[in-house]
């Protein structure tokens, strides 16, 4: 537990300057991540804040917040959409990302499964594509078991982590219930669908107990073995070295925060899983619209295909192949 | 099938009932699972000895994935500790009640950890801004938009 070494700076009332009717010179901002306001309709702000005094992560989520509640009906996870939709929409901006874009709709991969920017993306994108896979394997009774039977395997780490059993019970049962559906008939006799899965991904309770699951899992794993990490834990406002217990508390376990290198590892480890990540980052020296891989390889299986995802700086979608679904 | 909510809530009842409250945290009231009642105060040497206060806890149909709203009761019997983080209307300023929140917390562990945020308590001082802050604060903290000073300011 970190102690205080000062006081906090109180929340102050502010009548003016609200965004709506900004003076040039005056740049404060909202700094929570509750969208509520005080019964008289008066917002607290922080008054000595400044726009240029906040970390990038911190704009990220501010902007992230705005545009979550500017869209309040975004999907937790969308329907699959078509590569040329996320292209129109920089049309008018970075050529170097319309470059990407084709790329990677000639390599294949015309078509992508936006999840809502909460800071979960990561950890919804992955069980999705997980959960997408095994419904879609050529042997789903093999596919589920193996499956079930790995998570299953991770059971002691959870402990090892010193989790209470009543953290991870009922978000554990939560993602193997769902899996389970794929070949085993529920009470009234449905397997799961494309659609279903959809719903149970859309649905909010469901959809963020997995992705607390997934998170505790991605903790554990880190916390079993430590010193794979060591060096690699860092605070991702400032890159300052963060103490491990420290950093799976509030940068792994705590919902809404992004996922990076370390928290991608541990979870394709933990589920002995390959994931790549197209990296659509506009960066692209030699104009040719090459996109980056990044592999996370931790399958057992050497013929195991991976789970694709879509990044794009401070967001992850899950990427798909047309071809691959029919 | 119950929500996560209440099944959550109603483990971590059965182990507050058959393994005891942490020292010095008594439960008051839990006849739901919306609102708990705890009785809480500090052991050993601290500013607050002697001082007992009433701690209530309101979840939400999201607990635990979202935090649950926790503050000091203040009526005719009990009082807000007098604490640079806990405003005289009974909130708490805490960064794990907000942006650190995580399921691995529970009820037990956020008391112990507001019992030793008042046992490391060096001065007795309301916040900067308490009357203010107390005149228009909404009735639920989880509404306000505390703002957590950095690196400074982690409970």
């Amino acid at each position: 537990m970190t102690q205080t070494s000062r006081p906090p700076s109180p929340p102050r009332l502010k009548t003016t300057g609200l965004p709506d009717d900004q003076p040039e010179d005056d740049h404060d901002v909202f700094m929570s991540e509750q969208p509520a306001t005080f019964l008289s309709g008066h917002p607290i702000l922080p008054e000595d804040m400044d726009i240029r005094d906040l970390m990038p992560s911190q704009l990220y989520e501010m902007n992230q917040n705005l545009l979550n509640e500017s869209v309040p009906q975004k999907p937790l996870i969308d329907e699959l959409a078509s590569m040329s939709v996320l292209r129109e929409e920089y049309e008018h901006g970075s050529a170097s990302f319309l470059r990407q874009i084709d790329y990677l709709t000639k390599d294949g991969y015309d078509c992508v499964r936006r999840t809502r920017g909460d800071g979960d993306c990561f950890y919804r994108s992955v069980a999705y594509a997980f959960v997408e896979r095994l419904l879609y394997s050529p042997d789903p009774t093999m596919a589920v078991g193996s499956a079930l039977s790995q998570i299953e395997s991770t059971l002691p780490m959870l402990t090892g982590a010193r989790f209470d059993p009543f953290v991870y019970e009922d978000f554990m049962e939560c993602f193997t219930t769902l899996i389970q559906s794929i070949v085993v008939p529920d009470r009234e006799g449905l397997t799961l669908t494309p659609q279903s899965l959809l719903d149970a991904f859309q649905q909010p309770e469901s959809s963020n107990s997995i992705v607390v699951y997934l998170r505790l899992l991605t903790s554990a794993q880190i916390r079993a073995d430590p010193d794979a990490y060591a060096g690699f834990l860092h605070d991702p406002d400032n890159y300052m070295e963060l103490q491990l217990e420290t950093f799976c508390q509030h940068y792994v376990e705590a919902v809404g925060k992004e996922a990076d290198h370390v928290q991608i590892a541990a979870l394709s480890r933990a589920l002995k899983i390959n994931v790549k990540i197209a990296y659509l980052d506009g960066r692209d020296p030699q104009e040719v619209g090459k996109v980056d891989f990044h592999e996370f390889i931790f399958a057992d299986d050497t013929t195991s295909s991976s789970l694709v995802l879509l990044y794009r700086p401070g967001h992850y979608d899950v990427l798909g192949r047309s071809s691959s679904r029919i | 099938m119950a929500s996560i909510s209440s099944r959550r809530l109603r483990k971590e009842l059965t182990e507050i009932t058959t393994q005891g409250c942490p020292v010095g945290i008594k439960l008051l009231n839990a006849d739901n699972f919306e609102t708990w009642l705890f009785s809480i105060e500090v052991l050993g040497e601290t500013l607050y000895q002697g001082e007992v206060f009433k701690l209530m806890f309101r979840f939400d149909s999201q607990y635990p994935i979202s935090s649950p709203a926790v503050q000091f009761v203040v009526d005719n019997e009990f009082q807000a500790p007098i604490h640079p983080h806990v405003y005289s209307n009974g909130h708490i300023c805490a960064s794990i009640l907000g942006n650190e929140w995580s399921p691995v917390l529970s009820v037990s562990a956020v008391c112990v950890t507001l019992q030793s945020m008042l046992a490391s308590c060096k001065v007795k001082e309301r916040p900067q801004g308490n009357d203010q802050y107390v005149r228009y604060a909404p009735d639920n903290p989880k509404k306000t938009r505390f703002h957590y000073d950095g690196k400074h300011h982690r409970v």
